[in-house]
């Protein structure tokens, strides 16, 4: 079945939104990653983008800041096209939005302090030391980390990691929060943790957030807009009720968790696992 | 068959390109870090890792280096009588070449090695991401400082070499080969100019500069997993060693032209 590309009916490329995409492919090598995206991302609510493990949510969540730039189309910041700059004139743009990634890439040889004060040291000319140790000691008990100034990534747990980077994203008070995969790897404590984390930031900074997640509890809870993301094409966009009853089959089995016929036919044909597993005599000489 | 070959070189051309320009932006990048004050510290603790730490493996390299040359080349010599020529040769081949070509060597492997394993491994989990997404220009932060610190301390650590390839030469024809040591430094003397040791330490600042590009190019490049980061550490060593062999034929080829130039006209002026 041809699947539908859902664009989005706002206008797309005139300053509505704070970030749109316009007509955006990807591709690298042959492969094709996202194709003709048409997006835009509201300014100060929460859009999560959803979708099955490599259908380009991360591609896509990289196009928002242009770390990756796309093959064709355009992305705008704040009505002002963002996708042709230099890479100096895109750093400038750059400090405005924050950006946690998968694995937290806090920087090992750092500790948390430094990692916080990171992009400060960059960016600002002249830095009061004392008012920094303030703002690295508010940041962290923003995610509930205080105290953990001298720690190095390498002793802590994975979501205290992610809770780091965190707080090194918002450092510079960005107008622009991206999340990719921010429940990944957590258990479900920890993961619902990050999730009200996310909405207090929102509530506190009133930011905008972008999150890129397959975790459905945490879109459900966190998520103003949700965008459904298969093949590299939008099949989805709206809000939790629009996606819940949504009629897409791809978008009721990816909600639902559930596995396709056609993948239990593969399954069954592959042959049991009797048949593949090697037995003590196996070894023996 | 020729259809295969057509993309392997279309593929080359294509990584010798994007190598070219990474290697523009570290120069341009390296020297405007020069005229900012923000970017000394990182250079500072680069030294400190690349070069202060280099010393005792550096300094063990130029020894056995001067040590072994005694040893191969008294054989030779004395056989016909002129084994109080054995400084000469030991050293001349020590500050020439011996010295900075195996130190290079040296720190390409320890160096080089290092920093494509840190920058691969910082590749691979989106730490240079997190750098340019924080509004940093990586180049600036992490290629600039060390290309500086290699290309600084590389002639350094040559004369660090030679000196030790010197001293651990002399030690051997002393100790154990029984040399003369008067006439083996008089000749020394004479043999050795000022122009062979310049030489050796201005080859550093090549060496130096073509380690930490290579290094840092495969680092950034680096595939994903630990493969990947295993194989640009083995590519950026093979590549970096060749390089300085390419390097020292082409700067000894550029220095005998300037030699027969320009060093007979020091008699006049002095």
């Amino acid at each position: 079945m041809k699947e539908g590309n859902e664009k989005n009916k706002m206008p797309v490329g005139d300053g509505d939104g704070i970030i749109v995409l316009k007509d955006v492919t990807k591709k690298f090598g042959d492969n094709v990653v996202l194709e003709d995206i048409s997006l835009s991302i509201d300014k100060g609510k929460t859009t999560v983008v959803i979708g099955p493990s490599g259908c380009g949510k991360t591609v896509l969540v990289k196009h928002l800041i242009v770390l990756l730039r796309p093959t064709s189309g355009e992305v705008y910041f704040k009505g002002r096209r963002i996708d042709n700059l230099s890479e100096d004139e895109l750093n400038k743009i750059r400090t405005r939005y924050g950006f946690l990634f998968q694995g937290g890439a806090l920087f090992d040889s750092l500790s948390v302090a430094e990692n916080i004060i990171f992009p400060i040291r960059q960016h600002y000319k002249e830095i009061d030391w004392k008012k920094v140790e303030d703002v690295v000691q508010a940041k962290l008990a923003m995610v509930g980390l205080e105290g953990f100034q001298n720690y190095y990534p390498a002793n802590l747990s994975g979501g205290q990691r992610k809770r780091v980077a965190l707080a090194r994203a918002i450092a510079l008070n960005p107008e622009v929060i991206l999340y990719d995969e921010p429940t990944t790897g957590l258990d479900p404590i920890r993961a619902d943790i990050i999730n009200e984390l996310i909405l207090k930031l929102q509530r506190e900074l009133h930011e905008t957030t972008v999150v890129v997640t397959h975790d459905m509890t945490s879109a459900y809870k966190i998520a103003d807009r949700i965008i459904m993301l298969h093949n590299g094409r939008i099949i989805a966009d709206g809000d939790a009720e629009h996606i819940r009853n949504h009629p897409h089959p791809t978008v009721q089995q990816f909600i639902s968790g559930q596995v396709s016929e056609d993948d239990l036919a593969v399954l069954r044909m592959s042959g049991t696992i009797s048949q593949t597993q090697f037995l003590p005599r196996d070894f023996q000489e | 068959m020729i259809g295969a070959l057509a993309v392997k070189a279309v593929e080359d051309i294509g990584n010798v390109g994007r190598f070219g320009r990474f290697v523009h932006q570290a120069i341009v990048t390296s020297v405007r870090s020069c005229a900012r004050p923000k970017t000394y510290p990182l250079i500072w603790t680069q030294m400190n890792l690349i070069g202060v730490r280099s010393v005792p493996v550096i300094m063990i390299t130029g020894a056995f280096v001067g040590m072994t040359l005694a040893v191969q080349a008294y054989d030779q010599l004395a056989g016909m009588g002129l084994e109080e020529h054995l400084g000469v040769l030991i050293n001349i081949s020590v500050v020439r070449e011996l010295g900075p070509v195996l130190a290079a060597v040296m720190l390409a492997g320890r160096i080089g090695g290092a920093l494509t394993a840190e920058l691969g491994t910082m590749n691979v989990t989106e730490q240079i991401d997190a750098v340019r997404s924080m509004g940093t220009d990586p180049i600036r932060y992490l290629v600039a400082p060390r290309v500086l610190a290699c290309l600084l301390l590389t002639p350094f650590l040559i004369i660090y070499a030679d000196l030790m390839g010197v001293v651990g030469g002399a030690l051997v024809s002393f100790l154990h080969l029984g040399i003369n040591s008067r006439a083996y430094w008089n000749f020394s003397a004479h043999g050795v100019e000022m122009w062979d040791v310049s030489i050796g330490v201005v080859k550093g600042f090549f060496f130096g500069a073509a380690i930490a590009l290579i290094s840092c190019y495969k680092g950034f490049t680096c595939k994903e997993g630990a493969h990947g980061v295993g194989q640009a550490c083995t590519e950026a060593f093979v590549a970096s060693f060749i390089s300085i062999l390419a390097l020292d034929f082409a700067l000894a080829v550029i220095f005998k032209a300037i030699y027969a130039t320009f060093w007979p006209i020091r008699s006049l002026v002095a």
